[in-house]
């Protein structure tokens, strides 16, 4: 049996444990990589600004970048809010870790708003339009990517408010505006009623959100721009590797923040590893699934267009990226975490999640570079393949540096909001016991809505 | 009548314990107390119920209708203008085709939820809150119970929230209770 971390069962109510923000110094050698990191992402993509506005191709490798963040950052608050859901309290030391990720992922829409400036006109191509006028592609797309960014957000902001209120003399003293902002938090059964309430409904709407937005970005800068890529699957397939790879960024934060942070570690622990994994795994062989049913129907069917697409991003022009992230998405992953000492330990399953995360990275390259970078986006098949398009120095500083910008926007919004959600981990700890059964220790819980 | 009519005062009680709390309730009951005019402060959620209070409402679930009813017309009227002010037939099919349009009314009928389901959480947290009294002690653990009474029945309110064996007991003037070995 998985035993849960003991710290986790007996919390304090009186005087109420308070979580506090991680203790960040700027003289630790990896805050400063990621501050370095952060800052060659932002002169990269002041570069790219300046000297690639409405270049389609200098984009393509930005638009991994991009994806990189939406299949990552975006994709972490997911597990607060599924594991939520489904009343998982396993996960109560793991909610606010990945609901923090609201805030990198703001960078996504940084990076959308010059891609999509440098999308040719819709007319003449595949897209999901159908001659909408009303500002599509880049109205709709900006405007749907905001509204899962602020439902991120609210869920951030809502969940955090009772742990970062203070005592009621402090709301009370605040300027009215801040002090709505704070919810005029007293921790009336009402309002702790409608904060529940408030992360379940929000929750939802992120999910519904999320897929919305792989749906639509997916489309809109990787199939509508390799003419007679045409694939339902996809798009799900992007959402879900999205989810994957959201899991083991959480995986990785989860290892790190036991090692460095005593305070928030003495929480996290192999329960954390055990259920995160399961569902890790589950997720590995649904690549496999997304992949082959989406495979299986362009390989029957022999359509000329949809044989070239999966040429390009499969077997011929980007079979090295498509190789790699064979390797480091399904293959490697699903070998290791069939094991259970591998899924029940936080280290290994952790080390399992930078396979994934890396493999990501082509996963987006080997899907969106041909599309950006494809000189005849026009017309409902493509008459040859495009030539690869391998990335100059910049590109590889610009997706190095954006990778290690969200990181670094993390950990800044981690220094500064309490890493834990107390006021959940407190009645986690009225709600789960240990108790002997028999001659075994069993864990009881109380689920009460 | 004027007993009716006269204005109520909050009698606030803090407790060390959890059952001490559901205590002063249940005796706030017997004392012919309405469970509305009952409120339990806690730095911790505890289960609905778990004071043997009332059932708490808020009106959030009806926000996201409304908003999804808002974002649903905003984004029929944007789709509907749109393809009618630059009417192109493709491939055959009505100028506003649902199929081709649903993705524009699912954005608008998401946005409006999201926004209204912001904007009714705040609402809901506005001020003022109905909680006059507070004190700093129950976001150090303790529970508090307030009561909203009029003059004539504070001492029965009184009455039921000492017999739970409070800390403390306070009203708007200050505390009630009398220091040990105070005269």
């Amino acid at each position: 049996m998985i035993h849960p971390e003991a710290a986790g069962l007996h919390l304090a109510l009186r005087p109420p444990y308070r979580p506090q923000a991680l203790k960040v110094s700027p003289r630790h050698a990896g805050a400063a990589a990621l501050a370095v990191l952060g800052a060659l992402g932002v002169v990269t993509y002041v570069v790219k600004l300046v000297t690639a506005w409405g270049d389609r191709a200098a984009w393509a490798y930005p638009t991994v970048a991009l994806m990189f963040v939406l299949s990552t950052a975006t994709a972490a608050p997911l597990v607060a809010y599924a594991s939520r859901m489904a009343k998982g309290y396993w996960a109560l030391p793991v909610r606010r870790i990945a609901a923090l990720y609201a805030v990198p992922s703001l960078l996504s829409f940084v990076l959308l708003i010059p891609i999509m400036a440098a999308l040719p006109p819709l007319e003449g191509r595949s897209n999901l339009w159908f001659g909408f006028s009303g500002g599509a592609p880049f109205l709709t797309d900006a405007l749907a990517l905001s509204i899962l960014l602020l439902t991120g957000l609210a869920l951030l902001w809502f969940s955090a408010v009772p742990d970062v209120a203070g005592p009621p003399s402090r709301v009370r003293a605040m300027p009215p505006l801040r002090r709505w902002l704070h919810l005029n938090w007293a921790g009336t059964q009402k309002q702790w009623k409608l904060l529940r309430a408030a992360n379940l409904t929000l929750g939802a709407f992120y999910l519904m959100g999320y897929v919305y937005v792989h749906m639509l970005l997916s489309t809109d800068l990787g199939q509508s721009l390799l003419p007679g890529w045409r694939s339902g699957i996809f798009p799900a397939y992007n959402a879900l590797t999205g989810i994957q790879a959201g899991i083991a960024t959480i995986l990785i934060t989860l290892a790190l923040v036991r090692k460095f942070s005593p305070e928030a570690g003495r929480f996290i622990g192999d329960e954390q590893a055990s259920a995160l994994g399961k569902i890790l795994l589950a997720t590995v062989l649904m690549w496999f699934y997304f992949f082959w049913s989406d495979f299986l129907l362009m390989w029957y069917a022999r359509l000329p267009g949809e044989v070239a697409a999966m040429q390009t991003t499969v077997a011929i022009t980007y079979v090295l990226p498509f190789l790699l992230a064979l390797f480091l998405m399904l293959l490697i992953p699903f070998v290791l975490l069939i094991f259970n000492r591998v899924r029940q330990s936080l280290t290994l399953v952790a080390g399992v999640s930078v396979f994934i995360v890396a493999g990501l990275v082509f996963d987006r390259i080997r899907f969106y570079v041909a599309p950006m970078a494809n000189p005849e986006p026009f017309g409902h098949v493509m008459h040859e393949l495009p030539a690869p398009y391998w990335p100059n120095a910049l590109d590889v500083l610009f997706l190095v540096g954006m990778i290690g910008l969200m990181f670094a926007v993390y950990l800044y919004a981690a220094a500064r909001v309490p890493i834990l959600n107390g006021w959940e981990m407190r009645q986690g700890s009225m709600l789960r016991k240990e108790r002997t059964f028999m001659r075994a220790r069993v864990l009881v819980l109380g689920k009460p809505d | 009548m004027a007993k009716h009519t006269a204005p109520k005062r909050e009698l606030l009680a803090l407790y060390a314990e959890p059952d001490q709390a559901a205590d002063a309730v249940a005796r706030l009951r017997e004392a012919g107390f309405d469970d509305t005019d009952v409120e339990i402060l806690s730095s911790t959620p505890y289960p609905e119920g778990a004071f043997g209070e009332g059932h708490t409402k808020h009106r959030l679930f009806a926000f996201p209708f409304a908003g999804a009813a808002c974002g649903l017309a905003v984004g029929t009227a944007w789709v509907v203008g749109a393809q009618v002010s630059l009417p192109i037939i493709t491939g055959g099919k009505p100028v506003v085709a649902v199929p081709a349009v649903i993705q524009i009314l699912y954005e608008g009928t998401l946005l409006g939820a999201v926004l209204f389901t912001v904007l009714g959480v705040l609402f809901e947290s506005r001020l003022p809150d109905g909680v006059g009294l507070y004190d700093d002690r129950i976001a150090e653990g303790y529970i508090g119970v307030s009561i909203m009474a009029r003059e004539h029945r504070l001492p029965d309110a009184q009455i039921a929230l000492e017999e739970a064996e409070p800390l403390d007991l306070l009203s708007k003037e200050g505390s009630l209770m009398q220091a040990p070995g105070a005269a």
